[in-house]
């Protein structure tokens, strides 16, 4: 029930905001408050039933359609608890960093509280159509909230991100449409290593799945939505956007399509690796070159996603745990540099890396934090995204050699260009006079990045905060990979 | 023989009966208040609503009139659909109506149509079947017509009328020839006729029988008259037409096939599968090319007919129950957001352009716009998912290579259908507005309306355990 109290409440307040007076301090606050209760459930839920996340538990299960066996099912194992987390907490973050919003802003709560219901509901979900529908839920408020409230070049933006994602989407839903006639049932926990199809079927049904999925992330080359999308939406979009939703892509690889057909994405596998691989390396490489911070936070952000496709595509327990990890920490990460890309911006009133320079004297927090959150972008020990790009690499290594030796110089490469990033932005000579009366980060914006940055520590610290809730999660996936 | 339960079983025709004459004469005494007969006439469409929901409630069943008019679970759905349409274009046509004075006449023929559509859908006999849907289409060539100030209306309503009669000939020839090698009108006799090999007289007959439904629902080749016949009408007419004789004939064409030629499956699965695609991507290539709205849905309403006849298709094999409930659900998912969205033209425009910026101007409408939108395309939760949900359903289970593309085909069009939906969608959330954002007055009722079918086609996922369960026991399939 109380996951169900959970993935609904942000519909409720969606409803409550809309009902309100067209008036910004209160609307903020009340925004606030609404997104306040589900990350609070959340951490209730971590501690009082965080260690015995084994099965997916606070189940609910009613048979919706009996005739095809589509339930309302939702539980919370340990494969989907943390991002679980990381969306009620990411959500806050947007509602916190949504300074830059200042139109229609009612609508705009409303609309991402909408998304949130999809997102919690997609980690949530235990049936294969319900896992659909939420997955579904998050298309029309993602791509009304770039189109409404982007900047110029944001229908176009809008536009592609719908087509792309939409064609994604009903290709998966083909691939589930099938995995449920031909097994019966569209329960995952009865789908677990195939549900009772021969090799051959897996095969056809995984490939679709697979296909959407991907689409999601996106992995390269499917990822001609990626750009003009996170460039053009306001920041409070971007951190929903970079943390959140490539990863209904990934967690429906280690939820649905790796254990629920491991014989039909078995050959899938080492090209899997492989598309981590050439995310990691072509993402460094095109952030490298991008002269717009926001975009070079976007490859950066697209770069790292390769390592949760490595260490899935491992099928162990070292890889299948960096890449569950991954997903929180990349969530992280990229959501406080989205958030400090857009303090840069508005006290510059630029964002070419070129014209930037010397911000570490004016600007001592936000610069500061831009450091932090670039070393853990580029995966030093201390922060949590070593923790888990080391140990999709390693997990990745044990699987395919040769693309986990390549994902490890990926590493090498992002330090290139975030180092080279923080000494043209934050260091260096002060390029502009102007730049000499930039004040530092404000209250609000504080309050966005902080608790991003305290928890990118906390985890690198002790990472068994999460690994210890969600291992039991994946020892299932394992377990299920080799019962197929 | 005529006994007290012919007149329970006939409770929402009676009704019906009832309301349209007395709405006729309120009107000819009390001309100017047009508030007072509106809402007699709405009333009358919530008297037929509640006496087939309490006929359902109460389990009533039975043939009578020597079987020729039945009650059944599957017959009283579809008279709650038909009445639950009547009721939004009732509430519509009370504010459009307003100007030209003639609205007792208007709803009359709205009224007329329903009493139509719900002997349709009750309907055993062939005879009777014809008799009930000309009943249904006579009043509806006048409705098309009545927007006496527009030159389209006058034109849509006289091309509506011609290519009407000719279908209605060659449905009723085709009636008749079947009848001829029958000896009997009776469904239960046909199907004696329809098993075994077809005479070619037989054969004959079907294909007329069937051609004749093509028109009616517009199915292509056979749509032609549906653009001009929907852009012409009143907004009101066009939301009702599009849907309620609509999804009755569709209706009375399941009970014809399934219960008067089951053994003849094979000739007509396949000929509904070859009107499934064609429609299909007939109506949405079309409707991709419209600027203007209400043709644009117009051609919409000839792909969804697409769409139902896909599940038509699928009536094979273990299948078969599974097609019936599609059928089922995608009419009352159809309804919900069609009428939703032809309401709103009452409200906005029938340019695309005139939506422009309705985000900021009037939040509300535009988001109700959006479900309708959406749904229409098929993107979950909303109604329209769930008719495509059902027919993919029962097409993948019926094991036939033939259903398996039209199922391809419906996924490939809803994928087409993207743009010109999404282009609406874009155009109210996207772009400045271009009107004065200054609210006409009035139009209280119709926006009501709107908000209510917004709601359905949002909430339409607690609807779908009551529609299967009933159509379980709908007795046909």
């Amino acid at each position: 029930m109380i996951t169900t109290i959970t993935i609904f409440f942000p519909l409720l307040g969606a409803i409550l905001l809309l009902l309100l007076p067209e008036e910004e301090r209160p609307l903020r606050y009340a925004a606030l408050a609404v997104a306040a209760v589900p990350l609070l459930l959340t951490l209730y839920i971590y501690f009082a039933y965080g260690s015995g996340l084994e099965v997916p538990s606070l189940t609910q299960d009613f048979t919706w359609i009996g005739s095809l066996d589509i339930g309302y099912r939702v539980g919370l194992d340990g494969l989907g608890f943390g991002m679980f987390f990381l969306t009620a907490l990411l959500t806050l973050i947007a509602v916190v960093a949504s300074y830059d919003v200042r139109e229609n802003l009612k609508q705009y709560f409303a609309i991402l509280f909408i998304a949130e219901v999809g997102m919690l509901g997609v980690f949530a979900s235990e049936d294969l159509i319900l896992f659909y529908i939420f997955f579904e839920i998050t298309l029309i408020p993602m791509y009304l909230l770039v189109g409404i409230w982007g900047d110029e070049n944001r229908r176009q933006a809008a536009i592609k991100f719908f087509v792309y994602t939409f064609l994604g989407s009903t290709v998966m839903l083909a691939g589930f449409l099938a995995f449920g006639i031909l097994a019966g049932t569209y329960a995952m926990e009865s789908l677990t290593s195939g549900g009772g199809l021969g090799r051959t079927a897996q095969i056809a049904v995984a490939a679709p799945i697979l296909f959407g999925l991907l689409i999601k992330v996106p992995a390269v080359p499917l990822h001609g939505w990626l750009l003009d999308v996170y460039v053009s939406s306001p920041i409070s979009t971007n951190v929903v956007l970079s943390g959140i939703l490539p990863k209904l892509g990934t967690y429906g690889l280690i939820k649905v399509a790796i254990p629920l057909l491991p014989q039909g994405v078995q050959p899938f596998l080492p090209y899997l690796a492989a598309f981590g691989v050439i995310n990691i390396v072509y993402g460094a490489f095109v952030a490298f070159l991008q002269p717009d911070l926001k975009a070079l936070v976007a490859y950066s952000s697209i770069g790292t996603l390769g390592f949760i496709l490595l260490g899935a595509a491992s099928g162990n327990a070292v890889g299948l745990n960096g890449a569950v990890l991954q997903q929180v920490t990349h969530g992280l990460y990229s959501a406080l540099l989205f958030v400090l890309v857009g303090v840069i911006a508005t006290r510059t009133g630029t964002r070419k890396v070129r014209e930037l320079g010397g911000l570490a004297a004016r600007m001592p927090w936000a610069g500061g934090l831009l450091v932090l959150g670039a070393m853990a972008a580029m995966g030093l020990p201390g922060l949590a995204v070593f923790v888990s790009e080391f140990m999709s690499i390693m997990g990745g290594y044990d699987a395919f050699p040769v693309q986990g030796v390549l994902a490890a110089l990926g590493i090498v490469l992002s330090a290139m260009y975030l180092l080279y990033m923080l000494a043209r932005v934050v260091f260096g000579p002060v390029e502009r006079p102007a730049y000499e009366a930039v004040e530092d980060a404000g209250p609000m914006e504080m309050a966005a990045a902080v608790p991003l940055a305290v928890l990118l520590v906390l985890f690198g610290i002790f990472p068994a905060l999460l690994v210890s809730v969600q291992r039991p999660g994946v020892e299932a996936v394992i377990s299920a990979i080799g019962g197929g | 023989m005529v006994t007290g339960l012919t007149f329970v079983a006939l409770l929402p025709e009676l009704v019906a009966v009832g309301f349209l004459i007395l709405v006729l004469m309120v009107g000819v005494f009390f001309e100017r208040s047009i508030g007072l007969v509106a809402g007699l006439a709405a009333l009358g469409a919530l008297a037929v609503f509640g006496s087939a929901a309490g006929l359902l409630a109460a389990g009533f069943s039975g043939e009578f009139f020597g079987g020729g008019f039945v009650v059944d679970n599957f017959a009283l759905y579809f008279k709650l659909i038909v009445a639950g349409s009547a009721f939004f274009a009732v509430l519509a046509a009370a504010r459009w109506s307003g100007g030209t004075g003639d609205a007792p006449e208007y709803l009359t023929l709205i009224l007329s149509v329903v009493l139509g559509s719900i002997l349709l859908v009750s309907m055993r006999d062939l005879f009777g079947i014809f008799l009930a849907i000309e009943l249904a289409t006579i009043p509806s060539y006048a409705m098309v017509a009545f927007d006496r100030k527009r030159r389209e209306s006058a034109e849509g309503g006289m091309k509506y009328l011609i290519t009407g009669v000719v279908a209605s000939s060659v449905l009723l020839y085709g009636i008749v020839l079947i009848y001829g090698v029958t000896g009997s009108a009776l469904l239960s006799d046909v199907s004696q006729t329809f098993s075994g090999s077809l005479t070619p007289v037989a054969l004959l007959g079907l294909v007329l029988l069937l051609s004749g439904f093509a028109f009616k629902v517009s199915a292509a080749p056979f749509h032609f008259w549906t653009p001009d016949a929907y852009q012409g009408a009143p907004t009101s007419a066009a939301a009702f037409l599009s849907v309620a004789p609509k999804a009755a004939t569709f209706a009375v064409l399941l009970r014809i096939l399934l219960e008067g030629m089951p053994e003849a499956r094979p000739t007509w699965t396949a000929v509904m599968a070859f009107l499934a695609i064609l429609t299909m991507f007939v109506g949405n290539l079309a409707a991709l090319r419209q600027r203007n709205v209400r043709r644009m849905l117009a051609y919409s309403s000839v792909a969804h007919s697409g769409y139902i006849l896909a599940a038509f298709a699928a009536l094979q094999g273990q299948a078969t129950g599974q097609a019936v409930e599609a059928v089922l659900i995608y009419s009352a998912a159809y309804a919900v957001m069609n009428i939703g969205a032809f309401l709103v033209i009452d409200l906005v425009g029938e340019d695309g352009k005139s939506f422009n910026g309705l985000f900021r101007t009037r939040p509300a409408l535009a988001a109700s716009m959006g479900v309708f939108m959406a749904s229409l395309v098929g993107i979950p939760p909303f109604s329209g998912f769930w008719g495509k949900a059902w027919i993919i359903f029962s097409g993948a289970q019926s094991g036939s290579v033939l259903v398996y593309v039209v199922v391809g085909a419906l996924v490939v069009n809803s994928v087409l259908s993207v743009p010109y939906y999404f282009g609406i969608i874009r155009n109210m959330f996207f772009e400045k507005p271009t009107l004065d954002a200054a609210e006409p007055p009035g139009g209280g009722a119709l926006k009501f309306s709107v908000y209510v079918l917004a709601l359905l086609t949002a909430l339409f996922f607690l609807l779908i355990v009551p529609i299967s369960a009933l159509a379980g026991g709908s007795g046909l399939g």
